[in-house]
């Protein structure tokens, strides 16, 4: 219980730390900036209590923002795409449910599996992110295409990196 | 009451959802300017020392074109120069400098964070208070205006991007003198928009656009662009769109200008609108 809790702290603390110093920088053609510190939210277990769940997206997001200077933005698209996540966990659920003891992972499920949980989610918060940041429906196509082409990257990263991490 | 209980207990998660949500919402939409510089300040100073760590480490792999930008930086300052120009000509005499007040300074900072892929785009800068640096003045880079300062921390200051939905400077056609608002419609990142020049104005491509040093924030005759392309719109005034002299992707070392002279424009601004 302890373990898991350092565990999820420590990747909490990567993510943000990545999202700032090295993916914040990354931005091609001004369209596509890739927003991957949503994986925490991915790869918490099927278990964590609602709460916790939506606590800690809050959490996530603000401190995005607290860096990034947007209070709100980060943290609206967080905790819609986490009230999300049960909904869409059911949606993909395979025929006999997820069994107790596991945990939401490429590993366990498959990578057809997780491509679905991943873009469907990412493109939740994605497309949240980028209207309410604009805040006008002013430029829709542009902005519709920038939320498109960033959670395409976005969704490519958080798949890759699965080859890395929580390979076991 | 139970039932009151029960309805929470059973969907304590949309609620626990609609009032995260809802928060996060104000945070959104509540533009206390007040709060907010107090709340940046803060936060400028700790992002800003972290960013820059990167910053120095970013710093070695642009030296080459940093290099190239300060040598022709210095060829132009020396053709300024008082030795570059003949002091045998007849009708002009050099006048020294220091019979006159001084009336700009200019402070060199380092760009430690800049973002172009938003809306409202900021850029931070490693000097604060403690180097005289304070809100509403101008930053220009070697190849044109940046933006204005924002806030303020002791060591660090955010600057209002020209690539900001809420910058907005007067410009000039530098050939004709009329002069009118200029501002980024968050497109291209490339380009800015000049509106209010009248359709009797000659307008060519290629013309340059400098600051008309109107506002009291920019010093007169900064470069801001060139003109790229121009129609006109409901047949009284032309849009223009600028091509920006600077790359806002590629921005390392700044000027951020002191003027000595807007407290009193600025109070006299003031008295005459009063």
């Amino acid at each position: 219980m302890i373990k898991s809790l350092i565990k999820y702290l420590f990747l909490f603390v990567i993510l943000l730390l990545a999202q700032l110093l090295v993916f914040n920088n990354i931005e091609l053609s001004g369209y596509i900036n890739p927003y991957i510190y949503v994986l925490f939210i991915l790869l918490l277990p099927f278990d964590v209590p609602r709460v916790v769940l939506m606590l800690s997206a809050f959490l996530l997001g603000l401190s995005i923002d607290l860096f990034m200077g947007t209070p709100g933005v980060h943290s609206s698209a967080t905790v819609l795409m986490a009230f999300a996540r049960p909904a869409v966990l059911t949606i993909f659920s395979p025929r006999e449910g997820y069994q107790t003891g596991t945990q939401p992972r490429m590993i366990t499920f498959g990578l057809e599996w997780f491509i679905k949980y991943t873009v469907l989610l990412v493109l939740i918060h994605h497309f949240t992110l980028f209207y309410l940041e604009v805040f006008t429906l002013q430029h829709f196509f542009s902005t519709f295409l920038r939320a498109i082409s960033s959670s395409v990257l976005t969704s490519v990263i958080l798949i890759f990196s699965q080859y890395f991490i929580f390979r076991k | 009451m139970r039932n009151l209980l029960r309805f929470i207990v059973q969907y304590h998660f949309l609620i626990l959802f609609l009032v995260i949500e809802t928060f996060s919402m104000f945070l959104l939409f509540t533009a206390n300017p007040y709060q907010k510089v107090r709340f940046y300040s803060f936060s400028h100073s700790v992002s800003g020392r972290m960013s820059t760590r990167v910053e120095n480490i970013k710093d070695y792999l642009s030296l080459r074109g940093e290099n190239r930008m300060l040598a022709e930086e210095n060829a132009r300052l020396y053709n300024r120069l008082g030795s570059s120009f003949s002091e045998n000509a007849p009708d002009s005499v050099y006048i020294g400098d220091s019979v006159k007040p001084e009336n700009y300074f200019y402070i060199t900072a380092k760009v430690v964070n800049n973002t172009v892929n938003k809306q409202f785009n900021y850029i931070t800068l490693d000097k604060g208070t403690l180097s005289g640096v304070t809100p509403e003045m101008a930053v220009i880079g070697s190849e044109g205006i940046i933006g204005v300062v924002k806030s303020v921390s002791e060591n660090y200051s955010s600057v209002l991007s020209v690539l900001n939905r809420d910058f907005m400077v007067s410009a000039r056609i530098k050939s004709n003198g009329y002069y009118g608002p200029l501002s980024w419609n968050g497109d291209d990142t490339e380009f800015a928009t000049l509106v209010d020049i009248p359709h009797h104005v000659k307008v060519t491509a290629g013309d340059t656009i400098i600051t008309s040093g109107f506002g009291g924030v920019f010093p007169e005759g900064h470069p801001i662009g060139v003109i790229a392309d121009f129609r006109l719109k409901g047949g009284n005034y032309y849009v223009i769109k600028v091509k920006l002299s600077t790359d806002f992707r590629k921005l390392n070392y700044v000027q951020v200008i002191r003027n000595f002279a807007k407290n009193e424009t600025d109070s006299l601004d003031n008295a005459a609108s009063r």
